[in-house]
């Protein structure tokens, strides 16, 4: 095998990166396996070349100037972006948001970039201790069948480089947005087909499209969904997880 | 006249919803929360069609007078067309 080939395991499934770049690889270190492979996933100058112009379209979008990402970064976007694609396939979802587990079971807090979701977590680990784990501080696996989710941690975990390689049977949803009195209630039904498509990954194609509303549908069945406002207290993480754990 | 190449739309017990893919994408990069009336326009768009045969399904459709049905159909034929979302 090449330098820059090199098998990982995400979501209990053996894919084969062939990179450009050497980086990639030190990434994700703690998934490297020496299993057969099932996924295959090759990177192309052409796949760097696409993360970089959709990269400067959004920053044009934001109003922020241009920013410049080394190549060998963009690789590792393009790979959790074809990674993301394949995993479809297996039923298996990437969602935007901070997922941890506390005693066995996972929390997943999802909202925009920047309103909070790490820094909520982040209590939930000063609170807990021990019984705390990361899965994934950025952008967790989840694997959707009729038995429930399972909340995969994967090397995409964000600036704060959060997560463990483990996982965990996930049954809440927080949708978190910023509140001077911590407050949490069941989601909206309404509301939350539209607030999870918002933070699920969302491929360019119409089947694939469709194969993600319907893994939305099945979680949307399976799970929990909850509206949590807070602050930065403590208090925040025990108002989040004494509802959340309430026996109806 | 139909919906650019790349709408997806789904229906869940509560919303109509509906987003953009591949050449659709490329002008829409968000999501839309349709009514009743707007989805049912948008599934009749998926297909090459007129707004006179639309307005004829949803007076079949639909128990209101043609003509503020007509004015229904037309104002959201204008904004999807406004929006880029329509090919001729």
């Amino acid at each position: 095998m090449s330098e820059n080939k090199f098998n990982i395991k995400l979501a209990d499934k053996v894919i084969e990166l062939d990179c450009i770049y050497p980086y990639i690889k030190e990434f994700c270190k703690d998934y490297l396996t020496d299993k057969r492979p099932e996924i295959f996933i090759r990177i192309l100058p052409a796949d760097i070349e696409f993360e970089r112009e959709k990269a400067a379209k959004e920053d044009v979008y934001e109003g922020i100037p241009k920013r410049e990402f080394p190549a060998d970064y963009l690789e590792t976007v393009a790979a959790y972006r074809k990674i993301a694609t394949k995993m479809l396939e297996y039923d298996v979802l990437l969602v935007h948001g901070s997922c941890i587990a506390v005693d066995g079971i996972a929390y997943l807090f999802t909202a925009k970039s920047g309103v909070g979701k790490s820094t909520h977590t982040h209590l939930w680990e000063r609170c807990f201790g021990d019984r705390f784990t990361y899965i994934n501080d950025d952008k967790p696996l989840l694997a959707v069948s009729e038995n429930g989710v399972i909340a995969y941690g994967t090397p995409w975990d964000g600036k704060h480089r959060k997560s463990n390689n483990v996982s965990f049977p996930l049954k809440n949803v927080c949708f978190i947005y910023r509140k001077n009195e911590n407050h949490i209630e069941k989601a909206n039904s309404r509301d939350v087909f539209l607030s999870l498509l918002q933070q699920v990954y969302r491929p360019d194609d119409v089947a694939l499209m469709q194969k993600v509303f319907s893994l939305m549908d099945k979680c949307i069945s399976k799970l929990n969904f909850y509206s949590l406002g807070c602050n930065m207290d403590l208090q925040a993480a025990l108002v989040a997880y004494n509802k959340m754990n309430e026996r109806n | 006249m139909k919906l650019k190449k790349g709408f997806v739309i789904h229906n869940t017990s509560s919303d109509y919803v509906a987003v953009a893919t591949g050449e659709a994408g490329e002008t829409f990069n968000g999501m839309i929360r349709n009514n009743k009336t707007a989805n049912t326009i948008f599934e009749l768009l998926m297909t090459d069609t007129t707004a006179t045969a639309i307005v004829d399904k949803m007076v079949e459709k639909y128990d209101a007078p043609r003509e503020v049905i007509e004015a229904d159909v037309m104002s959201i034929i204008a904004k999807l067309k406004e929006a880029g979302f329509i090919d001729e």
